[in-house]
Order: structure tokens, then C-alpha cells, then sequence
């Protein structure tokens, strides 16, 4: 963009005793460059100022990025160690008292020692979040593996990222979210945006998509709901919750129909070709019309847009995953570049829009219970004994995979997991069947919380341990390109809050295992073992030096050694990471939601964000103007919907589902279905819509189907009069 | 190069990051100046900002019986001086946009200042530093020539930064329908 090299060249304003601290943002995928104000006199985080010379984002910002800043030094923060003797007060504020860290230490080593003593090793959990540096997630896998010796650890990718992951391994043999730089994203000539609010989830990326019609390109949305950037799309395949595989199926039907295969890139470099054609010739725009509930016309056209596009990028994001199906859709939309080879090359491929700000790195490296760092396997022996050799542990004692983040809720339930150490996630808001996951957390012997404020999750603890925000630490991310990016420290801890790789050292040497941790002293020693435990895998960050991210303005991985620049493109030698070098075309037969609406429960529930508010809400939700823009959760209705029910604007209702209920103000709109609800999942306790969703999981990424599931809505003041 | 202010009002996603940038700016004591609206809410998810446009001759200063507002050679119409508002709020009902803010504590009015500590060394304000939708930016007047050429189709439908109420503005604005000049790729 032309406008790119005027906004790298302004200069920043300086206030006077200020310094500024170039770093990225707290939060989503996009993870925007910014530049911290630090007072130089108090050396605290003051405010915040663009940085105009980051690639991505050239200085542009959400709300919730404009705003990031006042977590550091928030009133809210827990500077000392909690504990909570009287276990009866688990699931409310009350009982905590402060303790030194000697005194947490002691308990939380002696509880672990007790539990594991008469229950064995598998009795402890660790359940920890992407929300944090690959520094810390690396740390957090050794932890639970090394440390505790547990097999049971997870996280909330899985209710984020999992099935991304689950569909770019099957297609590609390898899951990078993106296969090129965001930079080429307003250069192509047709953008196919499917289950992505973009506007309001990854802001940053607008001007980028607005410049693509600028430009003369195109924009295609598929969502349930008339978002802001479907408002402007050139067509809207406004499809029921649940039903995309329905559409990715119907398009790619009509681009092998109407000649816009790439017959040399799908001979030389994609398997499965026919069966997909054969499989998807079911799906005419008629037939998937009657299940996407899409008029005909707009799936022709926009395949045919697709197809004729010269350059084209398909991204998707939650919109899609969540679901039962969700690795499915993933392929199924990821079909429509494989077909026409519109992948492999600039400004064109595929790109889903990473959720959390290290959705990415978060997941390579060894929190999800059945991987290891660098992409390894636990399953595979070869890369179980290369990552032993670093971690100095014998294969015979690296534990065995456990489950899904959903399903040790159900191992808690069962009383086979009976200790849990919860990091950077607040399952008591983002799980689904809320009821369920929060009488697990209930029941749990012992509980301990790391966080930097009181969660909902926090309430269930019996120790919590304060940690820092991320200006207050250093480390990498990997953003949602795959770019590898530094976050820098702005302020020292505050109180005497720790970093979370720090505890984990010093919680190690409590247990008894501090030969394998004690040697790592600063966050550089933890990125340097990281390093090298990464070397050789599918994800390998061994050449990512921070100072070549510095260099180059972030390192794309896999970046394997010290002379490699890194790999901003995916596939330009169309070597896809599969065995036999191509790529998989897959068939992929249609299936409904796991629960489709009924007479008793008529309407379909979707969830997802708003532009205010990060995941569970517990950072964005006491920061003032964000909290004023976006006080409480509502549901958006369809006018026509809400006269049925005699229902108007700003009533609230009761609605509910086969597992919970709650009570939302109502918000009539006509940018949304008849046949579907949303509600925001921000908001915790009596408000969390998770109270009401469904735990049905994908059997391959093990992602809650949080984007379709049967609902009913009550009138409030008919309840009282029966 | 001298650069303006010119709201591309079609871009708008609601976000409201220039109210929050607002605050941050270092003359604005953490309190926002501009405004977004919804403009049909049950409908659609339209939004539109609304910030002073700086007219050239403005109202609000042209109604300030203690002559409190003054422009800046840049054009900017700045906020009330604390030394000469005498707190009659003269300026909120002579603003056809209804921009300027009273604060009743201080007795005083405060309104976009285009982020002056910035805009007088050519920085971009914060709003436009930061809106992620495109929707504030800010340009030279080359630019803003070709925008006008691009999307002047002098259909009757739309235009960009007519004359309206106050006559000519330093910030240029383009209504809904920039889509409208655009010559498809294909």
C-alpha cells in the first residue's frame, strides 16, 4: 500500500520524562505494534503511543489495543500470593487471605506431594492458555510433563485454534495459520471470508480488506450475521449456523463444474482429487441452498468470483471451528485453493485468523496433551527421544498423552484428576456447559491459579499465585501469520508478582525436580532452550534469534538456523509437508450440528465476540472505556423473530437450552438470520452464554461445538403470571 | 508536506479506537472530543464518526462573546482557552455538528484540537493514527484531489465535502458510497 511507507516514516511524539518501549499488543492474533509510554521518574507504563513502523499493523489499533496499557497498573491486580483455608467458599471472592511465597510454595508442593502420593502422578492436571510468550508455553509443557510427571495437560487452543490446526495438518501436513504475509492480504483480487467478524475480532485487518474493493477486488462473506464487513461484501452467503461444509462443498462442486480447476498443480501436487469431485457432486446450489439456507444465485456467483479471481486468499476463523465438523470445514474451505492452486504463490492462499495472541506459537511447543515443542508427537518415539535429550529425561518417563481441554473436566468430575494447576485461561467463562465445568472445578481437591486478576476461574482456587501481565515480562509470540515477533518489557513486576516461567522454576525446585529447571534464571535462558528443544521439528524456531526478529521486523517459521531468514511465503516450491510432498484434497461427506433445532427448542444459538472484549473478558472487562462501551452481554434477535415472541428491544428474556439458562437484554436487528440467536460469551457468572452451549466435541481437534446449538427464548413477564 | 483530516465515512466498522485514542493524545487530560454513531441501528451495523471538521470561518468561535476559541495556523479550531471561557456554551449551540463538550466543573469548553502537539509537526492525530478501518485518515491535498476525482460522479447520489451549513471545512469528508466509482478487476 503506498500509504504503508508515508505511515513507517512519522516520527513518534515524546512527552517530556517519558521514554517509549517498543512492544505488541496484550491481546488477539494480530498482535499490533505498539509503543509503550513509560514515565521515567516512576518507571511505570503511562500510556500508549502508535508504532507507525510495524509492517502489520503501520500503527493502527483497536479499542482494546488503544487501551491494553491500563492492565499493567490496574487496582485490580493480585500483588501477593491468596490462600483459602476454608474450602467450603470455593466458587465465590471470599475467604482469601495474603501469604509470602514461601508459605504458597510449601502448600502448593505438599497438596501436589499428598495427591499424587495416594492417587499417582495422572491425579494432577495443568490446564494453561495461549495468551502467553512461547517461552512460557514451552515451559508450562515441560512443567507438567517433567515436574509433575502428569500426562494430563491441555488448554484453551482447544476452544480456540484446535481445529484449524487439525484441518491445515490434513490438508497440508502442516499447520501454519497463514501461508503468506498479512502485507499481501489487500493486494489479492478476491477476498472469501468465511465465520470471521473480522471487524470486530481482528480490527487491524480492515484496511487491508477495504482496500482490496478499493482496488476494484472482491470480498466475500459467509456468516450467519450481517457484520460489519459483510455489510460491504460484495456477496454475503449468509448460511445457518453449522452449515458451512455445506457451502465449501457447494463451491468447490461448481469450480470443478465450470472449469476452473488447476488441472497441473492438482496432477503434480494434490491427492484426493477425484473422490472430492465425485463426493461434492451431490452438492448442486440447489440442493446446497436447501441446507445452507443460501439463495442459489449468491453461491453460484460467488463461485464463480473465486474462480475467475487471478489471485485469491481464503481466510476463515471461529465462525467455522467451533464446531463438531470444524476440522472438516477447515479442509472443506481450504479445498476451494487446492482445486484452483490459487495457493503457493503471493497474494494468494489460506489463512485463518488466529484467536489469541500466541494461538499460534502456543500450540507448537507442547501445551496440547498429545504434542511436544517444535510440533513434535508424543505418539511418535523419534521425537520423544529427541526432546528427552534436552529435557535430560529417559523416554521411559515422559508420560503418555492425555485428553482434550473439555474432557478433564469430565476426568475431574470422575475424581481421576484431582489437582489442578490453571494458568493464563478462564475455563469458568470459555469452557461450554458451564454448569458441568464449574462443579468439577468444585470438586477438585486442590486448586491452584496463577493470574494477574481475581478470574471467574480464580474463585475455585485454593492458592493463587500473582503473575504479570505481558509488559512486565519478555519473550516471543507468533502471530498470525506465522511471523515470530518480541514483546519487550515496559515496567518491572508490580507488588510481588512473579513471571509465569519464574514460578514454574521455583514451584519445580519446591517438588523436587529443580535439576531439570534450576539453570534457567531469566526469560533469555528459557527462549535458548526453547530454541533447541524446537530444532528439527515441523515448527523449528532455532534460528528466530531475538535478535534477528529485531533485524528483520519479526521471523516467519520454520527458521532453521542462523543464516535462514525465515519462510514469510508457504509452499513456493508447492512442496506441501505430507510425506509425498502434495498436498490433500479432502472428501469430505456433510454432516448436520450435533444438535439441530427442534419444535422444543426452535431456534439455533451462535456465539462469538465483540470488538470490545478479549475471550473471557477477565482483562477487557475492568478497563473503563471498554467496559463502557460494552457493559453486559445481550441477545441479538431478528425483528420478525421477536414478534413472534412478542418480544421488543431492550426487554429481557430468558433463554435457555437443554443445559442451562440466562437472562439477556434484547437487541433487535435485522443483520441476522430468523432462524438464529447471538449472544457475546465475554461475561462471567449468571451471564455467561457458555451456561447454555453444548459440549459436543470434534473428533479430531476435540473443539466444542460453541457456534450451533439449539435454544428457546421465554418471555420474562409470562413466567411470572403461570 | 501539509496533510488533513478526511473521513471516508463508508469504512467506518464502529469500533470506536478513535474515542479511546482520543484520551491518549497528550493536551486531551484523557477525556475523548469526538463521537460514533449507529445511524440505523435496528437495521444494520452502519456507524459513522463524527469529529469537528475545522471549519475555515467556524461558528462556534464566531458565537464566543469572550472570543475564547482560536485557530491554529495550521486551521486547527482549538479548545477554549482556560484564561478567557467565561462558560456560557455559546459554541455548543452554534455548532451545527454539536461538537464542542462543556465541562460544568471547570466551567469550561473542550473540543478536538486535531491533537495539536501532533498535527503542528505533521503527525497524524491520534484518531487517525489509529482507526484500523481506514475510516479517518489523514493526507495531502494531492490525495485528496484524487479521492475526489475518483469518486465525484456527480450523480446526484452522493459527494465529497460539499459546502454544507458552515461552508468550506479543513476536514474533508466522503459520504457513504465510495464504492461507486470503482471499476471492477474483473
Amino acid at each position: 500500500m503506498q500509504r504503508d511507507k508515508f505511515f513507517r516514516e512519522i516520527e513518534n511524539v515524546r512527552h517530556p520524562n517519558e521514554t517509549l518501549v517498543k512492544t505488541h499488543c496484550a491481546y488477539c492474533g494480530m498482535q499490533c505494534g505498539m509503543n509503550l509510554r513509560v514515565n521515567t521518574q516512576t518507571n511505570k507504563i503511562v500510556g500508549v503511543e502508535p508504532r507507525y513502523d510495524w509492517p502489520v499493523n503501520v500503527g493502527k489499533m483497536c479499542p482494546k489495543g488503544v487501551t491494553a496499557y491500563q492492565q499493567t497498573n490496574h487496582d485490580d491486580r493480585i500483588l501477593k500470593p491468596l490462600i483459602r483455608d476454608d474450602a467450603s467458599l470455593k466458587g465465590t471472592t471470599k475467604g482469601f487471605r495474603e501469604a509470602t511465597w514461601d508459605e504458597a510454595y510449601d502448600l502448593v508442593a505438599a497438596k501436589f506431594n499428598e495427591l499424587q502420593t495416594k492417587y499417582g502422578k495422572d491425579s494432577l492436571s495443568v490446564f494453561s492458555g495461549v495468551s502467553m510468550t512461547n517461552e512460557k508455553c514451552y515451559l508450562t509443557g515441560k512443567f507438567a510433563r517433567v515436574a509433575l510427571g502428569t500426562r494430563y495437560i491441555d488448554y484453551n487452543g482447544r476452544f480456540c485454534m484446535s481445529s484449524a490446526a487439525g484441518g491445515f495438518l490434513r490438508s497440508f501436513g502442516v499447520d501454519r495459520g497463514s501461508t503468506l504475509p498479512w502485507t499481501d492480504l489487500h493486494e489479492t483480487d478476491c477476498l472469501f471470508i468465511a465465520g470471521s467478524n473480522t471487524a470486530e475480532c481482528h480490527p487491524t485487518s480492515m484496511f487491508r480488506v477495504w482496500h482490496v474493493q478499493e482496488r476494484g477486488g472482491y470480498l466475500i462473506v459467509a456468516d450467519p450475521r450481517e457484520t460489519p464487513i459483510a455489510r460491504r461484501a460484495d456477496v454475503h452467503l449468509d448460511l445457518r449456523p453449522g452449515t458451512d461444509l455445506a457451502l465449501a462443498n457447494g463451491i468447490v462442486n461448481l469450480l470443478i463444474q465450470n472449469g476452473y480447476v488447476d488441472e497441473e498443480f492438482v496432477n503434480n501436487h494434490t491427492n484426493g482429487f477425484e473422490e472430492t469431485k465425485e463426493l461434492v457432486k451431490e452438492f448442486t446450489p440447489e440442493y446446497t441452498s436447501q441446507i445452507t439456507g443460501v439463495a442459489p444465485e449468491k453461491i453460484i456467483l460467488a463461485a464463480e468470483i473465486y474462480g475467475k479471481a487471478p489471485n485469491a486468499i481464503v481466510a476463515f476463523a471461529r465462525g467455522i471451528e467451533q464446531h463438531t465438523k470444524g476440522v472438516d470445514n477447515v479442509s472443506g474451505y481450504t479445498n476451494m485453493a487446492l482445486v484452483t492452486g490459487k495457493i503457493g504463490r503471493p497474494k494468494a492462499g489460506v489463512a485463518t485468523f488466529t484467536g489469541q495472541g500466541n494461538g499460534q506459537g502456543g500450540r507448537e511447543h507442547g501445551q496440547k496433551s498429545d504434542l511436544l515443542p517444535g510440533y513434535r508427537k508424543l505418539t511418535n518415539p523419534k521425537h520423544v527421544e529427541e526432546v528427552c535429550q534436552v529435557w535430560g529425561i529417559t523416554p521411559e518417563e515422559m508420560p503418555q498423552p492425555g485428553v482434550s481441554a473439555y474432557e478433564m473436566f469430565e476426568l475431574m468430575e470422575q475424581k481421576t484428576i484431582r489437582g489442578l494447576y490453571l494458568l493464563c485461561s478462564n475455563p469458568a467463562v470459555s469452557a461450554p456447559n458451564q454448569n458441568f465445568v464449574r462443579k468439577a472445578l468444585k470438586g477438585l481437591d486442590f486448586m491452584v491459579c496463577s493470574d494477574f486478576y481475581l478470574s471467574e476461574s480464580a474463585e475455585f482456587a485454593d492458592v493463587i499465585l500473582p503473575s504479570v501481565t505481558w509488559s512486565e515480562d519478555e519473550g516471543t509470540v507468533t502471530n498470525l501469520e506465522g511471523r515470530i515477533i518480541k514483546i519487550n518489557k515496559a515496567q518491572e513486576p508490580l507488588g510481588e508478582s512473579k513471571p509465569d516461567w519464574q514460578i514454574q522454576v521455583e514451584l519445580a525446585e519446591r517438588i523436587g525436580k529443580g535439576k531439570y529447571f534450576s539453570h534457567l534464571k531469566t526469560a533469555v535462558d528459557v527462549a535458548d532452550e526453547f530454541r533447541l528443544a524446537s530444532k528439527g521439528g515441523n515448527a523449528d524456531y532455532y534460528g528466530a534469534t531475538w535478535d534477528k526478529i529485531d533485524k528483520q521486523d519479526g521471523v516467519f517459521w520454520p527458521c532453521k538456523d542462523e543464516n535462514d531468514e525465515g519462510t514469510p511465503h508457504m509452499f513456493l516450491d508447492k512442496k506441501f509437508y505430507h510425506p509425498d510432498g502434495k498436498a490433500k484434497i479432502c472428501a469430505l461427506p456433510y454432516r448436520p450440528p450435533a444438535e439441530e433445532p427442534d419444535q422444543e427448542y426452535p431456534l439455533r444459538l451462535t456465539t462469538g465476540r465483540v470488538v470490545f472484549h478479549y475471550l473471557s473478558g477477565n482483562q477487557t472487562r475492568r478497563i473503563q472505556f471498554l467496559r463502557d462501551m460494552c457493559p453486559e452481554p445481550y441477545v441479538e434477535i431478528h425483528p420478525e423473530t421477536a414478534a413472534k415472541y412478542d418480544i421488543v428491544h431492550e426487554e429481557r428474556v430468558r433463554l435457555f437450552t437443554r443445559r442451562g439458562e440466562a437472562v439477556y437484554k434484547v437487541k433487535i436487528t435485522e443483520a441476522i438470520r430468523k432462524d438464529t440467536v447471538f449472544v457475546p460469551y465475554h461475561f462471567g457468572h449468571e451471564q455467561s452464554i457458555n451456561l447454555l452451549t453444548i459440549p459436543a466435541l470434534d473428533p479430531i481437534s476435540r473443539m466444542p461445538e460453541f457456534k450451533a446449538c439449539a435454544a428457546q427464548i421465554e418471555k420474562l413477564e409470562a413466567k411470572k403470571v403461570q | 508536506m501539509k496533510k488533513r483530516l478526511y473521513l471516508e465515512l463508508e469504512n467506518c466498522i464502529g469500533c470506536r479506537s478513535c474515542l479511546a485514542a482520543c484520551t491518549q493524545c497528550g493536551g486531551h487530560e484523557q477525556r475523548n472530543r469526538n463521537y460514533v454513531y449507529d445511524v440505523n441501528p435496528l437495521v444494520n451495523r452502519q456507524t459513522m464518526p463524527l469529529m469537528c471538521l475545522h471549519c475555515v470561518n467556524p461558528a462556534c468561535a464566531r458565537s464566543c462573546p469572550a472570543q475564547a476559541i482560536q485557530i491554529h495556523e495550521n486551521g486547527a479550531v482549538l479548545s477554549a482557552l482556560v484564561e478567557k471561557c467565561i462558560g456560557c456554551q455559546n459554541c455548543t449551540i452554534a455548532c451545527p455538528y454539536g461538537i464542542p463538550k462543556f465541562d460544568t466543573e471547570q466551567n469550561l469548553m473542550y473540543k478536538c484540537d486535531m491533537c495539536i502537539d501532533r498535527s503542528k509537526d505533521g503527525i497524524p492525530p491520534m484518531c487517525a493514527s489509529v482507526c484500523p478501518s481506514n475510516t479517518i485518515q489523514w493526507l495531502s491535498d494531492e490525495e485528496i484531489d484524487a479521492k475526489q476525482k475518483q469518486f465525484n460522479l456527480n450523480n446526484g447520489k452522493w459527494v465529497t465535502s460539499m459546502p454544507y451549513l458552515e461552508n468550506e471545512t479543513n476536514v474533508k469528508v466522503n459520504l457513504p458510497g465510495i464504492l461507486q466509482g470503482v471499476t471492477k478487476l474483473f
